[in-house]
């Protein structure tokens, strides 16, 4: 994601590989490491459902 | 019922993780009825673990993610048809509860036999989803 203030600098040329530092403002940071979280937390809620919410779910998207 | 002829079904490996399982790689992708789009991304490294997943088409028809260069190339994309989208359900108590992941798409490539959650970081698209209303 580049932009919002977010630079990149060449660190190092060795032959035909490049090495880059990214430097994102805090904000862009703490943003994605929240948007990280919030989705680790919803995986976790999500994983192995009850046999009851299965059978509700595979109900509702019976196809006809 | 108990099923005695062992069945060819196959491996998806992911090549993205699920987010927070990281060590979770290999999986089966199993359709739970035959009438139903309701599929279980089933563990193969963890007993008992699984994620139920469903196409967007039902719930979220016009769900149509972009992504970038970076998953293309991972996913081995060559065409759209090549792609699968499945929405993560989080089931909560009831479907009254039940929310779709929109922020982070399973995307499949059936044909590959790989797959990933991608993160899409994009404003309008929630974790949280929720499946009614």
């Amino acid at each position: 994601m580049i932009g919002d203030g977010i630079t990149v600098t060449v660190l190092e040329v060795r032959g035909d590989v490049v090495r880059v530092g990214i430097d994102a403002p805090r904000s862009v940071k703490v943003h994605r490491a929240e948007l990280l979280a919030q989705l680790e937390e919803s995986n976790r809620q999500a994983a192995s459902p009850s046999e009851d919410m299965v059978a509700q779910l595979s109900e509702a998207l019976h196809r006809d | 019922m108990v099923d005695n002829h062992p069945i060819d079904i196959p491996v998806i490996e992911l090549v993205r993780p699920i987010v927070g399982f990281p060590d979770h790689r290999r999986f089966a992708l199993v359709r739970l009825h035959e009438a139903s789009d309701l599929f279980s991304l089933t563990s193969l490294d963890q007993e008992g673990l699984r994620f139920l997943v469903v196409p967007p088409e039902h719930f979220f028809p016009d769900y149509a993610p972009e992504v970038d260069d970076d998953v293309v190339a991972d996913l081995r994309i060559e065409s759209a048809t090549d792609v699968l989208v499945l929405l993560v359900l989080n089931p909560g108590g009831s479907l009254g509860e039940t929310t779709a992941n929109l922020a982070a798409p399973l995307l499949v490539n059936p044909g590959a036999r790989i797959a990933g959650q991608i993160v899409l970081d994009e404003p309008g698209l929630p974790v949280s989803a929720p499946l009614l209303g």
